[in-house]
This record gives structure tokens, C-alpha cells and sequence, in this order.
């Protein structure tokens, strides 16, 4: 495909090119060289004989009997613990007369409602989705700016593996790692579901993917016209290409966000290591807005999905 | 899929757990910040329009109340300027009503007066006269020297007095 894609024309070459990084294909490509160097891509030494490296995946820095505990897993709870004590402070400040806080946020809010109605199309169900959609977007937006903290990634211990001394930060941006990112999207896509099945009906739901109604409707119908034997069938077959759509839904979600995040990770880390003064800040303002617009894409792509899933397919 | 899993470290552990967080960090803001931040935004404008619409009626009848006002105000002005008006025509009539009357009684005690002037007058003329008469009479006896009769000398009187 790529040889006729070069044959063409260049403008092709440039968006085949774009694409193919995006593709989860390529990850499936390199595990080889992952395998036999799981340490992970940049690698640098410092002084002292200790390696410190960025790794895909999250490093583990405690084992509570089974249950492993990483550094993103930490951050997560840091994360978590915050809301938490946001949640009881903000719970007794909500007044009819609000306050400065209440006052801010509830612009955000009624800025977002508007966003939000332009997807939906009515107010009930902006307010329906609104906590949810609403939540995502504080987590992730919470995760990615913690990840930017100053000691987070090079605060940690150093262990020795495989006869290497080896640098393990406590902390890592929870969304720098791809079970968090998979978690999220994974509920994500499944709440869009299970609202899909509550808002159009379970047969609807399942004609969406498995076009029984589509089928059905040839004998009735093949009298009249018969290009309903073409049509229909190929309305099956889109149907079954919805279901491995759903997969590709999960998986971009969760490989945009991690692979921006880590992105950003491993960018920072890289400019301090050419010069770790002045050298990382416009790039640490760089990454707290992609933390935020990523964000902010993950929570809207999630209200797209439920929109969607609330509709049903009309003919 | 293995080849994912390994590169990425997919745990199934981790991955539930933070399924669980996410589920904590929705169900407190849910709980705790939207529910009642959404229903007190919405008791709120409920509210802002209720008394929106209030105040048009408090206007409404605040505005009725000034008409009814001033209505009232200018009738009592009307009723006042009727009463003074009334009142200062009672006053000059009563005015001229005492003058009138002044000049009546002024005028009675006159004529009372010139009355009894004019009888005083008279009475005293007719003393005078009986005084001149019984002078008369005394000068004449004494002139005569003898007394008439008193027929006789009333007669000669009346003839001397004419």
C-alpha cells in the first residue's frame, strides 16, 4: 500500500506518514526491541553510575501483598485525595448567595453548559451527562498538571537490578500510564453503552451493531424494491464494523492521552537534561496546556459518545 | 496483545484500581459539588425570575398608589380652596351683616334720643307756660289787688294771652 501511496503523489506520503505513528500498530511492531531492552527510550547516566531513564510504563514502589503500587498509581491517589478534600470543603461553602469560589465555578459551569449544549442539542441532557463528562475532565486535567510538579519524576530511590544501579521516581503523572488512560476510556465508552441501552432500548442498541432489523426487513420489503437486498446486507456488515469501532474508540482514547502526557514527560526531561536551568519553562508552559486541551478533548469525546449512543439510527 | 501488554504493563490490579479511583473522584464531586451546586443554580434563577416578576407587580401597584395618591391629594386641595372660598364669603357677610346692624342701632339710639329731647322739650315749654301763667296771675292779683272769681280770671287770662 505504501508503494502505490509513493507512486501517486507526495501529499499522500505526507498524511500516510502522519498517520502512521498514531496507529497502536507500531507499538505492536517494536515490543521485539522492548523485549530485549525493556528500559525504555531516552536513557541517561548520571554521574554517579546511576541510571535514570524513562520508562513506557509505570514503575512499581511497593507491593501491598498482591496488589503492585506504582508511582502513577501514588499520583492518582494524590489526585483523588485532593478532590476528596476539595469535595468536603466545597460542600458546606455552597450558599444561594455563593461566594467567590462558587462564583467561579459556577461561570466555568455555565460557560461549559453551553459548550456542551452545542453537542447534545438540549439542556436536560447537557445536565444529564454534565457530572460525568464534568469529572473526567478534573481527573485528567488534575493527573496531567500533577505530573508537571517540580519533584514529581525526579524525587525518588535508587535500586539495583540486574547488577545496575537504577533510579525509580515515587511519583509519575497519572496519566502518564496507559492503565490509567485504559481504565478511563474504558468507562468512558462502556457508560456511553450502558446509557445507549437505557435511553434507545436494548433492541435499538443491538441494531446498532448487529443489524438484525436490517435483515429482517428483506422479505418484507424485496417486492417493492429489491435494491434492499444490496442495501441491507451492506447495513450488517457497517453494523459489524461499529463493534470494532467501539475497540478503536477505547484504544485512541487511551493511547492519545497517555502518548501526549508521556510525551510531554519525556520532553521536559530531555530539555533539563541539555540545560536544567530556564531551558524546560517553555515547555513546562507547552505542557500544561496540552495537559489541559487533552483534557478537555478526552472529556468531550465522551460526551460525543453519549450522545451518540442516545440516539438512535434512523433509516 | 501480549506484545502490548508487556511493553505498556498493562495490570489488570492496577487498571481496577484505577477504575475505583475515578469512581471515587466522580461520586465525590458528584455528591459533594454538582448535585447541590446544579440545584442551588437552579433554586437560584427560580428565584431571581420570581422576584423579577414580583417587582414588575410591586411597580405596577406602586404606580396605581401614586395615581391614587395624587388623586386624593388634589381633592383635598380642590375641597380645601372650596372651604376657604366658603369660608371667607360667611366672613364679609357677616361683616357687613355687624355693620348693618351697628348702623341700626346707631340709628335707633339716635331717634330714641331726639324722642326724648322733643318730650323733654314739651314738658318743659308746658311748665314754662303754666309758670308764665301762674306769674301772670300772681302779677295781676298783685296788679288788681282783688281777687276775681276764678271763672272770671281765667277768662281774663286766656283774653290777655292771646
Amino acid at each position: 500500500m505504501t508503494s502505490a501511496v509513493n507512486e501517486n503523489s507526495a501529499v499522500p506520503v505526507l498524511a500516510s506518514a502522519e498517520i502512521y505513528p498514531v496507529k497502536s500498530g507500531e507499538a505492536g511492531a517494536r515490543p521485539v526491541e522492548f523485549a530485549s531492552q525493556p528500559e525504555g527510550i531516552p536513557q541517561g547516566k548520571l554521574s554517579n553510575g546511576v541510571k535514570q531513564e524513562h520508562t513506557l510504563f509505570a514503575e512499581q514502589i511497593y507491593k501491598i501483598g498482591n496488589f503492585p503500587i506504582t508511582n502513577s498509581v501514588l499520583n492518582t491517589w494524590l489526585v483523588v485525595l485532593a478532590v476528596v478534600v476539595f469535595g468536603l470543603y466545597f460542600r458546606k461553602k455552597i450558599k444561594l448567595i455563593p461566594g467567590r469560589l462558587q462564583n467561579i465555578l459556577e461561570m466555568i459551569f455555565e460557560m461549559l453548559f453551553e459548550v456542551f449544549d452545542s453537542v447534545t442539542g438540549s439542556r436536560q441532557k447537557t445536565l444529564n451527562f454534565f457530572p460525568f463528562v464534568f469529572s473526567f475532565f478534573v481527573f485528567i486535567l488534575l493527573n496531567n498538571w500533577l505530573g508537571l510538579l517540580p519533584g514529581i519524576g525526579s524525587i525518588g530511590q535508587v535500586v539495583s537490578e540486574h547488577g545496575e544501579k537504577l533510579f525509580i521516581p515515587f511519583f509519575r503523572g497519572g496519566t502518564a500510564d496507559l492503565n490509567t488512560t485504559f481504565a478511563l476510556a474504558t468507562i468512558g465508552v462502556v457508560a456511553s453503552h450502558i446509557f445507549g441501552v437505557i435511553a434507545i432500548g436494548a433492541w435499538s442498541y443491538l441494531n446498532k451493531f448487529i443489524n438484525l432489523k436490517a435483515l429482517l426487513e428483506i422479505p418484507k420489503k424485496i417486492m417493492k424494491e429489491p435494491t434492499i437486498l444490496i442495501v441491507n446486507p451492506i447495513k450488517f456488515f457497517v453494523g459489524i464494523l461499529e463493534i470494532i469501532g467501539e475497540f478503536a474508540k477505547v484504544a485512541s482514547l487511551s493511547f492519545r492521552l497517555f502518548g501526549n502526557i508521556f510525551a510531554g514527560e519525556v520532553l521536559i526531561a530531555s530539555m533539563a537534561a541539555i540545560m536544567a536551568f530556564g531551558l524546560p519553562i517553555p515547555f513546562m508552559f507547552l505542557e500544561i496546556m496540552v495537559g489541559a486541551i487533552q483534557a478537555l478533548i478526552f472529556a468531550m469525546l465522551i460526551l460525543v459518545y453519549l450522545t451518540m449512543m442516545g440516539t438512535a439510527e434512523h433509516e | 496483545m501480549e506484545n502490548l501488554i508487556e511493553t505498556f504493563h498493562i495490570d489488570w490490579k492496577i487498571f481496577i484500581a484505577q477504575l475505583i479511583n475515578f469512581t471515587v473522584v466522580f461520586a465525590v464531586l458528584y455528591w459533594f459539588a454538582f448535585k447541590p451546586l446544579i440545584k442551588i443554580m437552579a433554586e437560584r434563577s427560580g428565584k431571581i425570575s420570581k422576584s423579577l416578576e414580583e417587582a414588575k407587580l410591586i411597580e405596577e401597584k406602586l404606580s396605581e398608589t401614586r395615581a391614587e395618591f395624587e388623586k386624593t391629594i388634589s381633592e383635598a386641595k380642590r375641597q380645601a380652596g372650596l372651604i376657604l372660598e366658603r369660608a371667607a364669603a360667611e366672613s364679609d357677610a357677616k361683616k357687613k351683616e355687624t355693620v348693618v346692624r351697628a348702623k341700626e342701632e346707631i340709628g335707633a339710639i339716635i331717634n330714641q334720643e331726639k324722642q326724648k329731647m322733643q318730650t323733654e322739650k314739651a314738658a318743659t315749654l308746658k311748665e314754662i307756660r303754666k309758670e308764665v301763667a301762674d306769674l301772670v296771675i300772681l302779677t295781676v292779683e298783685k296788679v288788681l289787688g282783688e281777687k276775681m272769681d276764678e271763672k272770671k280770671d281765667r277768662e281774663m287770662i286766656k283774653k290777655l294771652m292771646k
